[in-house]
């Protein structure tokens, strides 16, 4: 709890509108996109490092629970304040500091949105390559606390591979600053690696150095359907198998299809067992040749149907919808675990596989979708929490979907972190030492665990 | 796509994107989705009823964006009006929204009002209007009343003026009724006259029905259920009535029709709508009334349960069954109807028609509810009339919402701040808009040193046209 006196002084560092303290106003910080929910004691909204500085300065003194937040669109639970407290929320320190195309990289706040980041970059040319599902809303604050992906990941790589430079508060207050404005940068170690994936819990980052690449000359996107879904998958692993490199390469079932055309009613076809979206870009003889490549490689993976998208906004359609794949399927049922366990691309035929097995097993339905490009399994099981029964066959299935994932060389989580959702799956991939090293890096960032405790070091 | 309970929101937090208040306070209790959740904890009675929920709950411009965007499909459009209406009794709307609606709820006070007004207007004096205030808009800045109500100008009928297909008073193209909403009525005529003389000269028949109100919106919007039920019973019979005129088939007849059966009932049904090519309205949010909210409303009406308006449903009910759905898919916003006859329009308009340099804003429910943005931009391209220059943030909410600019005017004014900047800075004469609210807004929002009219698409047209 946070006692009058103390909000007195935290109130001296923002002015009362960035402050809620009201239990309707809680109520409204307690959730992300995921299903576990716990309400702060009280949320903060800074607009300067200094304000950043002070609070957390403040907290650590009188040790109070310290969750990030950004848009709240995470599917994990990392923004969910498990020990209450706390809620730094950085929607308001949003601006967007530098855009130096020249030296290719965007210096922002926290708060800025990832759709905006693209917005500001492409009249010069220029985007910036993560785009998560949830890119219209989701900072680029969150974007680097959960090391977010997205579809062109695969060709592109992660947040993590974008960032040039951190400035980061820590638990005490103080304000470190790594990376520069290079390309190149060895000096020291590579902190923006310790940061970025850590969910908040060793720094809160207020300004980040984002390197920026040219935005492709043309781009070209095709869909092809299946009557089976393991060939499906196979055609995955031949393409890319075979050293094609898309820039992105989606994956979806059939219950999965059709929740996205019910909603955006693009004349998918409803009746493909499997569904590929696949996108390349580059100049424009050379996106043709990969076109022609993967076509190929698609009629000997049995696709009945190969279709081109003819406009930029065919395009822009698809992948909207595509985006939405989380939402529609939110509506299949009243609770949703989306998942996102990576397997190595040659054994993604086999986790396909395993997951509609074990949902079967379980009598559920379940949803396969996929950055299939670079082995990012994105199962999603619709269910009903308050059938206790039901709701104890869902966390069944997915016990055993992460084994099957590590059975097949694969991790826990490609994209979306591990929060609330998946802590008690580490050892599965990481054995003790390996646990503990982190632990040891947390005592000594963060010695009070002040910093979104509960979560998974 | 059916509505989705709120239990179905996957608080994936889209709807972030799309919603205008929360781009402007950038916390998630103004989100579309935290209205959801705050609403389901009040369902599940974790939080009650308060002036903060309220505040919270209504802090919301009622513009449907989130719902369009909603990959969900809930229908926090229905969500949110439920809820305002859950706690209207508790939590009661400031005395001057209470007014508001209760002025709207019955067309005699909406006329006394009215001329109350134009009388008031006259009596104040200037340098008090121009300090005084409502919302964000000085008072010299709001519209001057019509000086008599619109459709008191009109004939009943207006009918077919010689247009180039060939058709005339005799042989008219087809027949539309025009639903006029109050704001025609009693404060812009200009849009109402220039809606009849262009569906005139395009060779319509013209029917305005007697008897109609205000559609209903307002009252839906702070909870005033029991009251829009009842301006939706008068409305429904009025625009039957005037869908039948001249069929040959009176509502006498029908009532009598379906008194004997089903089909026959079905048959006047269909009659009605056989003689009536459209609903007409200027206004997307009284077209969103007529569309969308008139057949949910009927959907939830069961006599038995809501004693009190037994009554006002029975009048509902008196219209022929399936008669909401009827008028419900014929309503057209005027724009999106022009766009059919784009080429028609274009043809009859001179080209030596003076063209006019013209901007536009997107209202909501004509985004939202009727899809009409591309259409109007056809339109404006299109017609020889207009001069339309494109600004960056023409189809951004202004802020007005009803009623939302006197309730939260800091809110409004953000919102607002950035259109009038690429307004100025376009360097228009017309500042269109199809939303008689919206028109008010941005008129008041302007000053008198900015040289840009507020008006209707259609007036514009409509001079093109001449008459």
């Amino acid at each position: 709890m946070i006692s009058p006196d103390l909000k007195k002084q935290f109130l001296s560092i923002v002015d009362p509108t960035r402050w809620l303290d009201q239990k309707e106003q809680l109520f409204c910080y307690a959730y992300d996109a995921f299903v576990e929910e716990s309400m702060p004691d009280a949320v903060i909204f800074p607009e300067t490092t200094d304000e950043v500085s002070q609070i957390l300065a403040l907290a650590s003194a009188h040790k109070i629970p310290v969750t990030g937040r950004g848009a709240g669109t995470s599917v994990c639970g990392a923004p969910v304040p498990l020990h209450h407290g706390l809620v730094i929320c950085f929607s308001q320190m949003d601006r967007i500091i530098e855009i130096n195309t020249k030296d290719r990289y965007i210096i922002v706040e926290p708060g800025v949105v990832n759709a905006d980041v693209q917005a500001a970059l492409a009249p010069y040319g220029f985007f910036f390559p993560p785009d998560p599902g949830s890119m219209n809303s989701s900072t680029i604050g969150g974007n680097i606390a959960q090391n977010a992906g997205g579809p062109r990941c695969l060709k592109y790589g992660v947040t993590l591979d974008y960032i040039l430079g951190l400035e980061v508060v820590l638990a005490s207050g103080k304000v470190i600053t790594f990376g520069s404005k290079n390309i190149k940068d060895v000096t020291g170690y590579k902190l923006a690696a310790l940061f970025c994936g850590s969910e908040g819990t060793l720094g809160l980052v207020t300004k980040a150095i984002l390197k920026v690449v040219p935005l492709p000359e043309t781009v070209k996107t095709i869909m092809a359907t299946f009557k089976d879904l393991d060939d499906t998958a196979k055609a995955v692993t031949d393409i890319i198998g075979s050293g094609i490199l898309p820039a992105a390469m989606e994956l979806m079932d059939r219950l999965t299809l059709n929740a996205i055309e019910d909603k955006a009613g693009l004349g998918l076809d409803r009746e493909a067992a499997g569904t590929l979206l696949i996108e390349v870009d580059g100049v424009a003889e050379a996106c043709d040749k990969q076109i022609k490549q993967i076509t190929e490689k698609l009629h000997a993976s049995h696709a009945v149907n190969i279709q081109e998208a003819g406009s930029a906004e065919d395009r822009e359609r698809l992948w909207t919808a595509r985006r939405s794949a989380y939402g529609v399927f939110a509506k299949l049922a009243p609770d949703i675990i989306s998942e996102d366990v990576t397997v190595p691309v040659s054994r993604v035929p086999e986790m396909v596989r395993r997951i509609v097995q074990i949902a079967d097993k379980y009598k559920l339905r379940v949803g396969v979708l996929a950055h299939a490009g670079d082995g990012n399994m994105h199962p999603m099981i619709p269910a009903d929490k308050s059938n206790a029964q039901e709701w104890e066959r869902v966390l069944a299935a997915f016990d055993e979907i992460f084994q099957a994932a590590a059975d097949l060389d694969g991790t826990l989580s490609g994209e979306h972190g591990i929060g609330l959702a998946k802590s008690k799956y580490l050892p599965l991939v990481m054995n003790q030492d390996t646990i503990d090293f982190m632990k040891t890096i947390k005592q000594a960032v963060d010695p009070d665990g002040i910093l979104n405790p509960g979560k998974f070091v | 796509m059916t509505d989705q309970p709120i239990q179905n929101c996957g608080k994936c937090g889209l709807c972030l994107s799309v919603c205008p208040v929360y781009q402007v306070l950038k916390q998630e209790q103004a989100s579309p989705r935290a209205r959801l959740q705050l609403i389901k904890a009040f369902e599940k009675k974790d939080l009650s009823a308060s002036p903060l929920l309220k505040d919270l709950v209504s802090r919301c411009l009622m513009c449907g964006a989130c719902k369009v965007a909603c990959p969900s499909g809930i229908n926090h459009y229905a969500k949110f009006m439920e809820m305002r209406r859950k706690m209207a009794k508790s939590q009661p709307d400031p005395p001057a929204i209470r007014s508001l609606v209760y002025l709207l709820a019955k067309e005699y006070r909406l006329r006394m009002g009215a001329g109350l007004a134009r009388i008031g207007r006259r009596l104040t004096p200037g340098a008090l209007e121009k300090k005084y205030k409502i919302g964000t808009i000085p008072v010299s800045r709001f519209p001057e009343m019509n000086r008599r109500s619109f459709r008191s100008t009109l004939p009943r009928v207006a009918f077919a003026k010689d247009s180039p297909g060939g058709h005339c008073r005799d042989n008219p193209r087809g027949r539309v009724v025009y639903f006029t909403g109050c704001a025609t009525n009693f404060l812009f005529a200009d849009t109402g006259q220039a809606t009849v003389n262009i569906l005139t000269r395009l060779g319509y028949e013209v029917v305005i029905p007697d008897g109609q109100t205000c559609c209903g919106i307002p009252m839906m919007f702070h909870g005033a259920r029991d009251q829009a039920v009842e301006n939706m019973a008068v409305n429904l019979t009025a625009i039957q009535e005037a869908m039948r005129e001249n069929s040959g088939n009176t509502t006498e007849n029908a009532k009598d029709a379906a008194a004997e059966n089903c089909d026959a009932m079905d048959k006047a049904c269909d009659e009605a709508a056989k003689h009536c090519d459209a609903v007409i309205v200027d206004c997307t949010t009284c077209g969103a009334a007529l569309k969308d909210e008139y057949p949910a409303l009927m959907n939830t009406l069961d006599p038995s349960r809501n004693k009190a308006l037994a009554h006002q449903i029975a009048l509902a009910q008196k219209t022929t069954p399936g008669m909401p759905d009827t008028i419900a898919a014929k309503t057209r916003d005027i724009l999106s109807f022009l766009h059919d006859h784009m080429d028609d329009l274009a043809a009859a308009m001179k080209p030596t028609t003076p063209k006019h340099k013209v901007i536009y804003h997107a209202p909501c429910h004509s985004k939202n509810s009727f899809n009409s943005l591309a259409k109007v931009l056809d339109l404006l391209k299109a017609l020889p009339c207009f001069d339309y220059i494109p600004v960056p943030d023409e189809a951004a909410c202004c802020g007005g919402g009803g009623t939302f600019f006197y309730e939260y005017p800091d809110i409004s004014r953000k919102m607002m701040a950035k259109k009038l900047i690429s307004a100025r800075a376009a360097g228009a004469d017309f500042w269109l808009t199809d939303c008689p609210v919206c028109r008010i807004n941005l008129h008041g929002s302007l000053s008198e040193k900015d040289n840009l009219t507020v008006v209707h698409p259609v007036t514009l047209i409509s001079k093109g046209l001449g008459s």
